[in-house]
C-alpha cells in the first residue's frame, strides 16, 4: 500500500469514525439521565432525514429544512417520552427498553408505509458536497466539517451540562429522580428537555449522514443506531466524550480491516463487535466510563 | 331499504361464488425493506399480466394472494408456510432476491407445492429441488455475459465487487471469475461490501490503488449507487459492470452522475421485444404506469404466464402435483422476456441482453443468446 492511499484510508476512518460519535453522543447522553438505552434513537435520526428530505422537496432552502427537521425530530422525542415512557417512569428498566425497541418499530413501521422501502436520493447543497483534491488525496469536506460539528456540540452539551442550572438539574436527575422531586425541581420537565436535546442531536446526525451518503429509506436507523450504540458502550456508557472516542475507535477499526485484510471485508462488523467485547472483557465500563453507580457523563 | 338491497347483493355473491372455483396462487415479494424495488416492480409487471388474464380454461377464477417479506430470509419462509397451511394456495410465486428464495425453498419442497421463482438466479435456489422452477437464466450464463461483454470492449483487468451476505452477488462473482479468466483477462483485486452497508470509501480507495480497466459490482441497486458515487468522488475513472440487481430507477437517482456509463446485464429491455405477448406487454405497462418498463415486472408477468399454462394443461387445476410437473416440462413458452425453456434443474435457458445507463436513463446495448 503506497503513502497517497494510506493517508486516504485514514481519511476515510476520520469521515466515517466522526459519523459515528455525532450519533453515539445523543444516544449516551439520554442513558446517562435515565439509564435507559434509547433504541428508537436510529428511528429519530431517520426522522430528522426524512423530514429534512421533504421539506427541501416541497422547495423549502436546505438551511431552513435542517431547522425544520430538528424541530420535528425534537417533537417525536418529546412525544415518544410523554406516550411511550413517562408512563413507565417507576417500572422496572427492562419495561422500558422493550417499550424503547416497540417505538423503534413502530417508527420504522410508519414510515415504511407512509413512504414505501425503496430509498430516495438526499440532495445537499454544493458547499457540503464538494470534494478537496490535495496532492492525489481527496477529501470531501464533510470529513472536516462532521468532526468540527461533533466537537462544537460536545463543547455545548457540556456547557449545558456543567455550567447552566438545567445541566446541573439534569446531573442531579440522573443520581436520584425522587430526591430531586423533593427539592421542588420538575422532573418531568428536565426529561424532556433530555430527550429534545437527543432528539436534535439525532436529527443533526441524521442530516450529516443524508449529505455523506445520500441515500435514505425507513430502515436507514437501525445499523448506524447499533454502530453508534457500540460505540457509546465501547467509550463508556452515559459519557459523552467517551461516545466520541469509541465513534472514531469504531470507524477506524472497519476501515482498517477493509483497507488491510480486503478478503476478511465482508467481516468488518464482527471485527468492530469483537473489539467491542475485548474492551468491555477488561474494561467492563468501557473506555471511559467510572464505576457504573457513579459515572455521569 | 338499501341496507336489505345490499345484504340480498352480498348473498347473491356468495352463492355465485360457491359455483365458480377459485385457484390461488401465491406471492412472496420483497415490498417493503432494503430491496423494496425488486418487489414493487414484480408486482407492477404480475398485476398486468393478472388483468390480461386470470380465467384458466376450464372457467375457475385464478386469485392472487401477495405477501411482502421485508426482504428478509426468515420472513420469507414464514410467508411460504403461511400460503401453504392457512391459505392453500396450489403454487406460489417468488422470491427475487436468491437468498430469500433458497430459504422458501426447502418449504415449499416439503409441502410438494410447486414454486417458481422469476428472478432469482443462483444455482443453488433449484438445486436438487423437484418443486422450484424459475423463469430466469443463471448466474453463470449472468456472470459470462459481463465477463465476454468487458473483455470484448477492451477492459483486460478487473476488480470484483462482491456482497458478501447475498448469495447472488458470490454466485455471479465465481461465474465472473472463471469466464473473464477463460477469455484471458485478469483479476486484479477483490473487494467485499455488506448489504446495508453506506460507506464504501475503504472499498473505493483499494480499487483505485489497483487502477483495475472495469469494475465488476455484483450487488444490488442500493449498495451500487453508493458505491459508483463514492469511487467517482475518490477518481476512480474504470467503469462498472454489474448484473440485473443493479438496474433500477434508484441507481441513477441516488447515483447522480456518477451512475452515467454503468453497464449491466438484464433479462429485458423493451427495445429488443419483437413478440406479440411482448409488445401488449409494454403497451399495456405504458398506457397503467406512464414509465418505462423493468426487468423484474416483465420476469414476474412470465412466471404468472408460465403457472397458469401449467395449470391449463391439468385436469384439475389445483393439483400441486400435476401442476409442478406441466411447470417442470415447459418448453418453448413465449414470455415478456422471450422464450423460455426449462431443463432438467428447473432452470429457464432463454437470452439474456446488456444494458448502460446513458443520459439519465436505462439504455439497450446488446442480446446475448445462450
Amino acid at each position: 500500500m503506497d503513502i497517497s492511499t494510506f493517508v486516504q484510508q485514514m481519511i476515510n476512518g476520520i469521515s466515517l469514525g466522526s459519523m459515528y460519535a455525532l450519533i453515539a453522543i445523543g444516544y449516551t447522553l439520554v442513558y446517562g439521565v435515565l439509564r435507559l438505552i434509547n433504541f428508537a434513537h436510529g428511528d429519530i435520526m431517520m426522522v430528522g432525514a426524512f423530514v429534512a428530505y421533504l421539506a427541501q422537496n416541497a422547495g423549502i432552502p436546505f438551511e431552513l429544512a435542517v431547522i425544520l427537521a430538528i424541530i420535528a425530530a425534537m417533537v417525536t422525542g418529546i412525544l415518544t417520552d410523554k406516550i411511550a415512557y413517562k408512563p413507565l417512569r417507576n417500572a422496572p428498566k427492562i419495561s422500558l427498553l422493550i417499550t424503547a425497541i416497540g417505538i423503534s418499530f413502530f417508527l420504522e413501521n410508519l414510515f415504511n408505509v407512509l413512504f414505501g422501502g425503496v430509498p430516495r436520493a438526499f440532495s445537499a447543497p454544493d458547499y457540503l458536497t464538494k470534494i478537496i483534491h490535495y496532492d492525489g488525496i481527496i477529501v470531501p469536506v464533510t470529513v472536516i466539517i462532521i468532526p468540527v460539528v461533533t466537537l462544537i456540540l460536545l463543547f455545548i452539551i457540556l456547557w449545558i451540562l456543567n455550567k447552566t442550572k438545567y445541566g446541573m438539574a439534569i446531573r442531579s436527575l440522573a443520581f436520584d429522580i425522587p430526591t430531586v422531586k423533593l427539592m421542588g425541581i420538575n422532573a418531568d420537565i428536565i426529561i424532556m428537555l433530555v430527550f429534545a436535546i437527543g432528539s436534535a442531536l439525532a436529527a443533526i446526525g441524521g442530516i450529516f449522514y443524508a449529505v455523506s451518503y445520500p441515500s435514505i429509506d425507513p430502515l436507514m436507523g437501525v445499523i448506524v443506531g447499533l454502530k453508534a450504540f457500540a460505540a457509546a458502550v465501547l467509550g463508556g456508557i452515559g459519557s459523552v466524550a467517551g461516545a466520541v472516542i469509541g465513534g472514531f475507535i469504531l470507524g477506524f477499526t472497519e476501515i482498517v480491516v477493509v483497507a488491510f485484510m480486503p478478503d476478511l471485508g465482508g467481516y468488518k462488523d464482527a471485527f468492530a463487535f469483537i473489539f467491542l467485547i475485548l474492551v468491555l472483557l477488561f474494561k467492563p465500563t468501557g473506555i471511559m466510563g467510572q464505576d457504573l453507580d457513579r459515572s455521569r457523563f | 331499504m338499501k341496507k336489505i338491497t345490499t345484504i340480498a347483493a352480498s348473498v347473491a355473491l356468495i352463492a355465485s361464488m360457491s359455483y365458480a372455483k377459485e385457484v390461488k396462487i401465491g406471492v412472496v415479494l420483497p415490498i417493503t425493506g432494503p430491496l423494496a424495488a425488486f418487489g414493487q416492480t414484480s408486482n407492477d409487471g404480475l398485476k398486468i399480466a393478472y388483468a390480461q388474464n386470470h380465467t384458466l380454461k376450464n372457467g375457475d377464477t385464478v386469485k392472487l394472494i401477495v405477501l411482502d417479506d421485508r426482504g428478509d430470509k426468515v420472513e420469507a419462509a414464514t410467508a411460504v408456510k403461511r400460503l401453504i397451511n392457512k391459505n392453500h394456495v396450489t403454487a406460489i410465486l417468488g422470491e427475487v432476491a436468491s437468498s430469500n428464495s433458497m430459504a422458501m425453498a426447502p418449504v415449499a419442497e416439503k409441502a410438494k407445492t410447486p414454486m417458481l421463482t422469476h428472478a432469482s438466479t443462483n444455482p443453488r435456489v433449484t438445486k436438487g429441488k423437484k418443486f422450484v422452477t424459475r423463469a430466469c437464466f443463471i448466474d453463470p450464463f449472468q456472470g459470462a455475459i459481463q465477463a465476454n461483454y468487458a473483455y470484448d470492449h477492451g477492459y483486460k483487468t478487473a476488480v470484483i465487487v462482491t456482497d458478501a451476505k447475498q448469495d447472488y452477488s458470490v454466485g455471479v462473482s465465481k461465474a465472473f471469475k472463471k469466464a473473464y479468466e477463460k477469455r484471458g483477462g485478469k483479476i486484479v483485486g477483490r473487494v467485499i461490501i455488506n448489504s446495508g452497508d453506506k460507506d464504501f470509501n475503504a472499498q473505493v480507495s483499494t480499487i483505485k490503488a489497483k487502477h483495475p480497466g472495469i469494475v465488476d459490482f455484483t450487488g444490488y441497486y442500493p449498495e451500487a449507487a453508493l458505491m459508483v458515487r463514492q469511487a467517482r468522488a475518490v477518481g476512480v475513472k474504470a467503469p462498472f459492470i454489474g448484473g440485473d440487481g443493479v438496474g433500477f430507477p434508484e441507481l441513477i437517482k441516488i447515483g447522480g452522475k456518477a451512475a452515467e456509463g454503468f453497464m449491466y446485464s438484464d433479462h429485458f429491455d423493451e427495445a429488443a421485444a419483437t413478440s406479440p405477448v411482448a409488445k401488449a406487454y409494454v403497451k399495456a405497462f405504458h398506457a397503467k404506469y406512464h414509465k418505462a418498463t423493468d426487468s423484474m415486472g416483465a420476469l414476474a408477468a412470465d412466471g404468472y404466464g408460465m403457472i397458469l399454462a401449467a395449470m391449463n394443461k391439468c385436469k384439475d387445476p389445483t393439483d400441486k402435483i400435476c401442476v409442478n410437473t406441466n411447470l417442470r416440462a415447459t418448453k418453448g413458452y413465449q414470455g415478456v422476456t422471450g422464450v423460455i425453456n426449462i431443463n432438467k434443474n428447473g432452470d429457464a435457458v432463454k437470452s439474456g441482453v446488456v444494458r448502460v445507463v446513458k443520459n439519465g436513463k436505462f439504455a439497450y446495448l446488446t442480446t446475448v443468446n445462450p
